[in-house]
């Protein structure tokens, strides 16, 4: 056996060598020969050695499905091991060769009924295996014979297969009910088979999003639970996953499932610790943080995440990206850890990296002097990334803790000292960044700075110190040389470099008028006559326009006073940091991206949301996270360094006037706070609203060039703003077709079809009545049943002649909403007695809940916000709309003609977000969440009512709405 | 869940390649794929997980091997990980040794493992026992087996060579082959320590952070039962105090699931049933406080001399009980920018040290450090235009060494017995070392 693998080696090695397929050909045919002979070689040992020389070629890529006959042949024999290899062969040659593959089918079916487990096993797990549709129909009594074999080694090998099948035809597994047959599983008693029943199930229901299939309840739970003790770490894997897939009913058994998962943290597999932290991070979310279980699970929950950094560099690098979203959600976790986290010489870079960013999240006041300690010695390692990194660390902590940013100052003057060019270059960038957080403390450096003026060769860098230059140009002597020399070379320039620079000298042409009134001129000329950016040339035309019409206007304009920089710029967005929190320990934690973004889509990927306690005061939801950050972080987060475009917007947003308090104050106020919910495009629409009185006022007369929207009158604004697209463009109302309620059979020939529509505010009945009896129906009369929402008849049903046979009449009979109330199943349901000369018929119909949607369902946005904050999280539903190929701007139109209102709409990662209200005739409100995706037909939207059981309705309707 | 499985060779080649759970339809171009995307890997991109389109790949080295899983769903990377290398135990611990030929000689043996182990992605049971049952194929050794091979000398150095501590090469062998031998029956316990600290310029201990884990290698298929007992003074966690004296403590163990802890509480005794090969039966880390004194201080003298020269002048203390020593010990020191060339005095001849131009620091090397020595070094480096400020870019001081027959945390196995007793001389091993992981005296 050596000889031959060594000759494999050898020829190997020469084919990669050799690319002349000639030769290569002949040589396979003779071999392929050979082997046939050896195949049918009557010896045993010879027929082994022939399938395993057959294995090797096909492992090395060559094809030897030629030999599919004689090797099936070798497949009826009592040598297990030999048996092994034929199945292995026909794995991967099956779906070449169907025809030879049924060959095999009478050998599996037997295979499946002998006497020695390990070949029923094995002939069950190759069976699923072969992708071939006519071997599925064969494969189905051995496979439920399988399933409730006596041996667990066969069960859990079967249950495995059932995905399998089920993964080529869904629908037989279906029909031959080995769904429920798994489901039986769960409650096997060798826990191996029931992990594997698990995994089965939680793939084939990952296709089938509400089908239910799992159905976890308590007990299932509890099983689940119990088999988690005894089961294979993979196993527990599997469980792991799958409960974290639960919700429980309250806070005890939130607290009951943590206690018994909690055991798994002190597991050696990584990926069991993982697991049970992903349960525990999101059962957590339902605990009262007053208990004192919430504390000691708090405290269990740090050493397993700092052993996992022991591990080898790549499960360390997982394991941190995963301890970056921990420590983003649940910073108190790790709070005392800061000292794992100090980087190991003899780390990968990419450990490094992700070390120091935990770092500086979890400084503290109480660790700064140990963190600065440490990133200064970072600073002075040999690695030009890390070192880049190390320095802007500094910078972010004296951002972040106050009390430290004066050693942070000096160990970064320090740094500059070391004349490093790329510390250097970093230390500016990050010097300007503390600057605007801490103004007129630490300028004395600049001087310090500008000795280093001729060494930045980095785009930012210069950047960041022209910007310095700029904003500071009265207490620097020469800043007009200064920036006179970045002018030379104005064009080789970056344009992130040349936006600062017509900024900063236009911010030095205002503070020293006198002398540098050519190099004003000069630099605007430069920027709007000789260059071709069109970003550049607008803000030369804006400054230039302002220093010609009113250079006190524009003094504060652009020398307005900035908002202070928020510490974290690159938190994760709250959303999706709950999302990511409910994938820990998979691949969407290491790319921090959520599962939607990278795997297929036709999977059905679900999104997952964290669901919080009651009354637990902790703000969940995005909205409310908006609304908390409102009243939390005074100073408005703007974008940092280099967006110098939104910087501008900044600048434009808080309207300067010197005659008191513009008029559109309170609005640009109003507008600020709706900033964190609207999104980008709100905020430029504010931008302009809030922004154009005073404007306009510092212009005097606007110029001709201005585009007529300046001049439409604010309310007008802001109404455009609160419609999104609205007016003009509604689309009506969507009445549904109209569906026979009372079939002439059950009704002595009456027929009745009939709808429901609300034109202008009032609800209509409209019904067609069919004669198709023999004889004139007339003394036409309805009554409703007491329902759900009141609805009754606003008058007589008005029929005012009699129907002869084979006539029908339309009738449209209003309805009010003052009747009698009882709750129905479903909700919307409404019996109906119509009564005629014949006899008195009963019917039943839904209506759609659209009906019952006021005009006036549009809400405030201060008073959505703190609804949908006030609203309890338990009351709040998520549904998914399939299907759906509107934009969010056609479905927004859309749902408005019924009464749907979009109140506002954001945008994040491509992924649209619209938050709606509507209003019910008795008072109660519905607040929504739409979550459109482009490219993505699934929509996601989550409801919010007092009154949580009009949701489902509520759902539907969207759903017939949006598809119609 | 795994879509594909592959072993290739350091050179690209697959050696290995299992569609395990015939899932889509990509086809073996992804190993292509692969090593492209891997050799194309920048050195600051965490080779961890990559993507080519739908299909993600996890990969760890082992043996110089790559093994490779594919997955196209959100699925754990820690499972995966952890499952790539236990493969690559598990295959070590069937073929012998984890070569590319040994790998290619067994290849039917690891198509049937992979057949056990991985069934439509799920990974199913890695542990030799269960294996051990279904398993057929007969190991092939690439070499005759050799208890007295001495050239492959790896984790114990030089120590190995002495006659009462068993080569480490005796444990790298075939589980199975041992049947057919009939060969000895022995085991090895082996506590393997990892050390990092961090002394900062003041000489004050920054950080101290020990990881350490028990391995038992099993060759011994009768043996059913085994029993290590360890210190009993042993205690987990920051809060238990028992009392003075020698106590060992660590602040978090996690066991091998087939660790049986009835008997840990009262007398500190590990019960397990060994699988044949290698197996880590317990992890612990202690973190912040080392039980005794950090093994090596440095006392450094930085300047520039009245030439313009940067002189160093460095002491090195090993704080180890006499009766050690330290072995291997290589110092790194990094050197300003623009350094050209370096004389220097050593205080005994058996040391060496050498300027690297290409790392930008002096090699110290010192093939033994008794305990309770000192050793000193003159560095005279010669960097034109040495200003104050470069002087910063001296250091810090990276140590790599071995401490053979210590535990840094003090951990001691008591005894090791075997039930049923063995007949015959049964041969069973325990051996102690540290590493040093990270080691780092700043200056």
């Amino acid at each position: 056996m050596q000889e031959w693998a060594n000759q494999l080696c050898e020829n190997r090695q020469f084919g990669s060598k050799m690319t002349d397929s000639k030769y290569f050909t002949t040589t396979k045919k003779g071999e392929i020969f050979e082997l046939k002979a050896e195949l049918n070689s009557d010896k045993k040992e010879k027929k082994k050695e022939a399938v395993k020389k057959v294995i090797a070629s096909m492992t090395v890529g060559k094809d030897v499905s030629a030999l599919f006959p004689d090797v099936v042949n070798c497949m009826q024999t009592d040598n297990l091991e030999l048996k092994k290899l034929v199945y292995l062969y026909l794995m991967n040659y099956a779906k070449s060769q169907p025809d030879m593959a049924i060959m095999a089918v009478n050998t599996f079916v037997k295979d499946c009924e002998d006497l020695n487990p390990l070949i029923r096993a094995l002939a069950v797990r190759t069976m699923g295996c072969i992708r071939v549709d006519k071997i599925t129909e064969y494969l189905c009594e051995p496979l439920r014979k399988c399933l409730k074999d006596e041996d667990p080694y066969v069960r859990k090998t079967a249950a495995v297969c059932v995905a399998k099948l089920h993964d080529i035809n869904a629908q037989l597994v279906e029909d031959q009910g080995f769904l429920d047959t798994l489901k039986d599983l769960i409650s096997d008693s060798n826990p191996m088979v029931v992990a594997n029943a698990v995994a089965a199930l939680s793939e084939i229901a990952e296709s089938h999003p509400n089908s239910n299939l799992l159905d976890l309840n308590p007990q299932t739970i509890n099983k689940l639970l119990t088999a988690l003790n005894e089961c294979t770490e993979w196993g527990q894997i599997f469980i792991l996953d799958c409960l974290a897939n639960y919700s429980p009913r309250d806070d005890r058994e939130s607290q009951s499932i943590c206690e018994r998962v909690t055991p798994r943290l002190s597991h050696a597999n990584s990926a069991v610790v993982l697991s049970a932290v992903k349960v525990l991070m999101k059962f957590m979310e339902m605990l009262p943080k007053d208990l004192d279980y919430y504390g000691t699970l708090l405290k269990k929950l740090a050493p397993p995440l700092v052993t996992l950094l022991s591990a080898e560099p790549e499960l360390q690098y997982v394991a941190l990206r995963n301890i970056n979203l921990i420590v983003q959600r649940r910073p108190e976790i790790l709070k005392h850890e800061m000292k794992v986290f100090f980087v190991k010489y003899n780390d990968p870079i990419y450990v490094k990296l992700e070390k120091l960013d935990i770092m500086i999240r979890l400084a503290s006041q109480a660790n700064i002097a140990q963190v600065l300690a440490e990133l200064k010695e970072y600073a002075t390692e040999v690695d030009v990334d890390f070192v880049r990194k190390a320095v802007r660390a500094i910078g972010r902590c004296a951002i972040k803790v106050e009390q430290s940013a004066e050693r942070c100052v000096s160990t970064l003057l320090d740094l500059i000292q070391t004349k490093v060019n790329y510390v250097v270059q970093e230390a500016i960038v990050v010097i300007k960044d503390i600057f605007r957080k801490y103004p007129n403390k630490y300028e004395s450096v600049i001087a310090t700075l500008c000795e280093h003026l001729e060494s930045l060769d980095e785009p930012e860098a210069r950047a960041a110190m022209i910007w310095i230059v700029g904003e500071y140009a009265e207490r620097i002597d020469n800043a007009d040389e200064l920036l006179e020399s970045f002018l030379e070379g104005f064009h080789d320039e970056s344009t992130q470099v040349q936006l600062q620079l017509l900024t900063a000298i236009v911010k030095l042409f205002l503070k020293k008028p006198t002398e540098t009134q050519e190099l004003v001129q000069q630099v605007l000329s430069l920027a709007t006559q000789d260059s071709d950016n069109p970003d550049l040339r607008d803000r030369g035309y804006i400054y230039w326009r302002l220093l010609s019409t009113d250079p006190v206007a524009a003094k504060e304009v652009v020398l307005a006073e900035k908002p202070l920089i928020s510490e974290e710029t690159d938190l994760i967005e709250p959303t999706l940091l709950e999302e990511l929190i409910c994938h820990i320990g998979t691949l969407a934690s290491v790319y921090h991206k959520p599962p939607s973004a990278f795997v297929e889509g036709s999977r059905g990927v679900q999104h997952k949301r964290l669901t919080s306690s009651a009354g637990s005061g902790e703000s969940v939801e995005s909205p409310d996270t908006g609304s908390a950050a409102v009243s939390e972080a005074p100073p408005a987060v703007i974008p940092s360094q280099g967006d110098l475009l939104g910087d501008l917007l900044n600048l434009d947003l808080t309207p300067p006037t010197s005659t008191g308090p513009p008029p559109s104050a309170a609005p640009g106020m109003q507008l600020g706070a709706m900033d964190l919910l609207g999104g980008g495009l709100d905020s430029l629409l504010g931008g302009d609203i809030g922004g154009s009185p005073a404007m306009g006022a510092a212009f005097g007369a606007p110029p001709a060039a201005m585009p007529a929207s300046f001049n439409a009158p604010i309310s007008g604004g802001l109404d455009d703003l609160f419609d999104l697209g609205g007016g003009g463009m509604t689309m009506g109302t969507y009445i549904p077709p109209k569906t026979v309620w009372l079939p002439a059979m059950k009704a002595k020939g009456l027929e009745i079809s009939g709808t429901f529509v609300r034109r202008s505010g009032v609800i209509q009945m409209e019904m067609t009545l069919n004669n198709k009896a023999m004889s004139v129906m007339s003394d036409f009369a309805i009554q409703f049943n007491r329902n759900s929402f009141g609805l009754a008849p606003a008058g007589p049903l008005q029929i005012l002649t009699p129907i002869s046979p084979n006539q029908s009449i339309e009738a449209a009979l209003p309805l009010s909403t003052v009747g009698p109330v009882m709750k129905m199943e479903p909700l919307n349901n409404l019996q109906v007695a119509v009564k005629n000369n014949i006899d008195v018929f009963y019917f039943s119909c839904q209506y759609p809940i659209s009906m019952l949607f006021l005009e006036d369902g549009k809400m405030e946005r201060q008073v959505f916000l703190a609804t949908w904050k006030d609203i309890p999280n338990e009351n709040e539903s998520q549904f998914q709309i399939k299907d759906c190929h509107l934009n969010s701007d056609a479905a927004s139109n859309k749902l408005q003609g019924s009464n749907i209102f979009t109140i506002a709409k954001r945008t994040v990662e491509g992924q649209d977000m619209l938050y709606q209200s509507m209003k019910l005739t008795n008072g109660i409100w519905v607040l929504a969440e739409l979550r459109v995706q482009a490219g993505n037909p699934n929509y996601t939207i989550s409801l919010k009512c007092r009154a949580p059981e009009v949701s489902q309705c509520v759902f539907q309707n969207y759903e017939t709405v949006l598809k119609n | 869940m795994i879509s594909q499985l592959f072993i290739l060779s350091s050179k690209g080649d697959s050696l290995i390649y299992k569609d395990s759970s015939v899932r889509g339809e990509a086809g073996s171009d992804v190993i292509n794929v692969f090593y492209e995307k891997v050799m194309a890997l920048p050195g600051d991109q965490p080779p961890v997980v990559m993507n080519h389109g739908d299909l993600h790949f996890v990969h760890v080295r082992q043996g110089g091997l790559y093994w490779v899983a594919t997955t196209t769903a959100d699925s754990s990377p820690f499972s995966l990980i952890e499952f790539l290398n236990r493969l690559a135990s598990l295959v070590k611990d069937y073929c012998g040794a984890l070569t590319e030929k040994a790998v290619q000689m067994n290849f039917a043996l690891i198509y049937e493992l992979l057949d056990e182990v991985v069934d439509y992605g799920y990974v199913q049971s890695m542990s030799s026992d269960v294996l051990k049952n279904f398993i057929q194929t007969e190991a092939v050794s690439p070499r005759p087996f050799s208890l007295f091979q001495l050239s492959n000398v790896g984790l114990f150095g030089a120590e190995t060579q002495q006659s009462k501590v068993a080569p480490s090469s005796a444990a790298s062998r075939p589980i199975q082959s041992s049947r057919e031998q009939g060969g000895k029956s022995e085991i090895f316990v082996d506590v393997i320590e990892r050390m990092s600290v961090v002394i900062g310029s003041n000489g004050v201990l920054m950080k101290a952070d020990v990881e350490g884990e028990i391995k038992v290698k099993c060759y011994m298929p009768n043996c059913s039962e085994m029993r290590i007992g360890l210190n009993e003074e042993f205690s987990i966690g920051k809060s238990q105090l028992r009392g003075y004296g020698a106590a060992v403590r660590v602040d978090e163990v996690s066991f091998h699931q087939a660790v049986k802890l009835d008997e840990f509480d009262s007398s500190r005794i590990l019960r397990l049933s060994p699988s044949q090969g290698e197996q880590t039966v317990m992890q612990y880390q202690l973190s912040d406080v080392l039980p005794s004194a950090p093994p090596f201080r440095l006392f450094p003298t930085v300047e520039r001399d009245s030439a313009g020269k940067l002189l160093m002048y460095l002491k090195l203390r090993c704080d180890l009980p006499p009766k050690s020593a330290a072995i291997n010990l290589c110092a790194s020191v990094p050197v300003p920018k623009g350094s050209v060339s370096m004389s220097l005095q050593l205080s005994s001849p058996d040391q060496s040290a050498a300027l690297q131009l290409q790392t930008r620091s002096i090699e110290w090397t010192v093939p033994r450090f008794p305990g309770g020595t000192q050793l000193s070094a003159l560095f005279k480096v010669e960097v034109p235009g040495l200003s104050p400020s470069s002087l910063m870019e001296v250091g810090p001081m990276v140590l790599n060494f071995e401490l053979p027959k210590m535990t840094a945390s003090g951990l001691q196995v008591r005894f090791l017995r075997l039930s049923p007793v063995q007949p015959g001389p049964a041969q069973r091993w325990v051996r102690y070392v540290t590493h040093s992981d990270s080691y780092i005296l700043r200056i």
